[in-house]
């Protein structure tokens, strides 16, 4: 028998969560347990419509289940929010490196996120939670276009009261009604860091035009590029570094990715697109 | 040394191939070249090479199937795709060139973390018999990446092309063992036939030699490129390009895929892996239309940095053959030795 990589592992989805009108949480049952780290990510298989690549957005010290969030922008996630409970769907995985979480003991780590972007992270928001203690700080800024589209709005409470360590602030991009927080893009969240630069690392997933100004402002903070993640943001298919569309420079994102630290592809033209 | 004329070859093509698939280089009258051609009977094709120089087509898709089914879903022991599927293949006729390559895609496919298996178990069947190249095309390359147009390895045999049939190497055990099967089929090579062999090589090196001294050498490129990066000179060279793919199509060191899902019968789904080609619009396109080479010029460059730099970065080595038909097949004449020289010219302008 050929120990075939293309073949999805037949999962289930027990249960839909509505996060925001455009963002849905799956969560999935596979038919083994899928062990994976942080920041890995996974294909996920409509079956006769295709697969696309996912970051599960549940925590890693869970293996039978499987979280995963979804904004609604292609044809794989089309088909996705149309399912139900029930529904059978595929997995394989997982690749890619996943989060420097070693790199982040005993530092303080800066979380920067943008709509969808804080699926990702949310795993590693997890992880760094459930051993809080082993890392100096963990500091949390998201950002979205309006209050509707803040996704996991009802667990935000739930992360600063698990440890000391913990922070959580956010912001809309343009004022709503009924909306007393901040407003403004998520790197106004960067402009009165109280951080110890020197001792920290920085991880950002969202949209690749944030990911641009947030590096940037990163920088211009006094971050140095060996210091910064991007989650980059590029098709990826077969998940292990064959099918070549996902090159950053030299790079495929699938098994060197999908975050990147900047020092590597800040030479890289046009890497923000 | 070994010889073996022209009748003993055939019987041995036809011992070897018993139990699987033939393919042989063929001359097409109407375009003088050869093009590769499976053979289902004997006699073999009348029109037969193992002279001249390379096929027009690659023979990549011996390993890498042009559309191959890679999964049956859902799980159902019936349909898992068993290695019993793939037939053996014998390829005769492959020269340097095309040897080189798969050796070169087998890095990607094979070595590292992940294995292709329906590659792999493509070219565990694979009987490889090379060939010399008696001339070059006017569009061969393979001496500016160091390379000889005669295979030194990578192959179970190689005949260089003799009067009246073929002098033998064998390069691997499974070659060895097929000429330990079939001793009564070969006699001892004679000198003049080894000296000829030997000329012959020398004359179409030296060939090769001439007709690419204005071109940079395959060597200095990598650094050339890393110079170039920003360079307008890349939108001079791709204003030309039609986006036809063609290139990347029949380039044998090209491996990109394309998955996509269908569905089968009853409840089940097939995922089919495709050639794919780097040149097209929607290659790397992603969910919501986002495009990170959305401009043809990008595009152009990535298959000239992904072979001449990325590649070297990643697989330690340059994913050229030399063997120019991606130069053939341009409906636009974009010739990769010229791109580089203009490249190079522009690079060293640029230092002075």
């Amino acid at each position: 028998m050929i120990e075939n990589p293309y073949y999805p592992i037949d999962s289930v989805v027990e249960d839909i969560i509505t996060e925001t009108p455009t963002i849905k949480t799956f969560v999935l049952k596979p038919s083994r347990p899928i062990k994976f780290k942080a920041g890995q990510f996974m294909q996920l298989t409509v079956p006769g419509v295709g697969e696309a690549p996912f970051t599960p957005s549940s925590s890693p010290n869970v293996e039978d289940k499987m979280e995963i969030t979804i904004l609604r922008t292609g044809k794989v996630t089309e088909a996705l929010h149309e399912l139900e409970p029930g529904a059978k769907v595929g997995l394989r995985g997982p690749y890619g490196k996943g989060y420097p979480v070693d790199k982040m003991k005993g530092k303080e780590v800066l979380i920067v996120g943008g709509g969808v972007g804080l699926a990702p992270l949310r795993s590693l928001i997890y992880c760094l939670i459930e051993d809080a203690s082993k890392y100096k700080r963990i500091s949390i800024k998201y950002g979205a276009k309006n209050p509707e589209e803040l996704c996991f709005k009802r667990q935000y409470d739930e992360w600063t009261r698990a440890a000391g360590n913990v922070d959580f602030t956010n912001t809309i991009d343009v004022p709503a009604p009924g909306w007393n927080g901040r407003v403004g893009l998520v790197t106004t969240l960067l402009d009165d860091l109280d951080i110890d630069i020197s001792d920290s690392i920085a991880v950002s997933c969202g949209p690749q035009i944030m990911l641009k100004f947030v590096t940037l402002k990163l920088l211009d903070c006094g971050y140095e590029p060996p210091q910064i993640y991007l989650s980059m943001n590029r098709k990826m298919s077969c998940g292990m570094g064959k099918c070549g569309r996902c090159n950053v420079g030299p790079y495929y994102l699938c098994v060197d990715g999908p975050d990147m630290c900047y020092d590597k592809i800040k030479d890289i033209p046009n890497v923000f697109g | 040394m070994l010889f073996i004329d022209s009748t003993n070859f055939e019987r041995l093509l036809k011992k070897l191939s018993a139990d699987g698939e033939l393919y042989v280089p063929v001359l097409n009258k109407e375009t003088g070249r050869l093009h590769i051609e499976r053979v289902t009977e004997f006699p073999l094709p009348k029109e037969m090479r193992l002279d001249g120089f390379r096929t027009v087509d690659p023979w990549k898709g011996a390993a890498q199937m042009l559309r191959c089914p890679v999964a049956n879903y859902p799980d159902d022991k019936s349909r898992e795709i068993s290695e019993e599927k793939f037939r053996n293949v014998v390829i005769v006729g492959a020269r340097a060139c095309d040897i080189y390559a798969f050796e070169l895609v087998d890095r990607v496919e094979i070595e590292g973390e992940f294995t292709d298996p329906f590659y792999k178990v493509r070219r565990d069947k694979m009987f490889i018999i090379g060939a010399d190249c008696t001339e070059c095309g006017e569009s061969c390359f393979c001496n500016l990446l160091g390379n000889k147009p005669w295979p030194e390895k990578g192959y179970d045999l190689n005949v260089s092309s003799v009067s009246g049939g073929y002098i033998v190497e064998a390069g691997s055990d499974k070659g060895k063992a097929a000429i330990e099967a079939n001793k009564d089929l070969f006699s001892e090579a004679r000198d003049e036939q080894t000296k000829h062999r030997d000329e012959v090589r020398s004359a179409v090196l030296d060939k090769l030699e001439k007709q690419n001294r204005a071109f940079p050498r395959a060597e200095e490129m990598p650094d050339v490129l890393r110079a170039a990066l920003t360079d307008d000179v890349w939108d001079e060279i791709a204003a030309k390009c039609v986006e036809c793919g063609a290139c990347t199509n029949i380039c044998p060191t090209c491996y990109c895929f394309l998955l996509y899902d269908m569905k089968a019968d009853g409840e089940y789904f097939q995922r089919i892996s495709t050639w794919d080609s780097c040149q097209v619009t929607g290659y790397a396109r992603m969910a919501g239309m986002l495009n990170p080479r959305a401009r043809l010029t990008d595009r152009v460059k990535h298959r000239y940095y992904h072979k001449y730099d990325y590649l070297v970065k990643s697989h330690g080595a340059i994913f050229c053959t030399g063997c120019g038909r991606c130069i053939d097949s341009c409906s636009a004449t974009i010739d990769m030795r010229e791109s580089f020289k203009k490249v190079s010219d522009r690079v060293k302008a640029g230092k002075r």
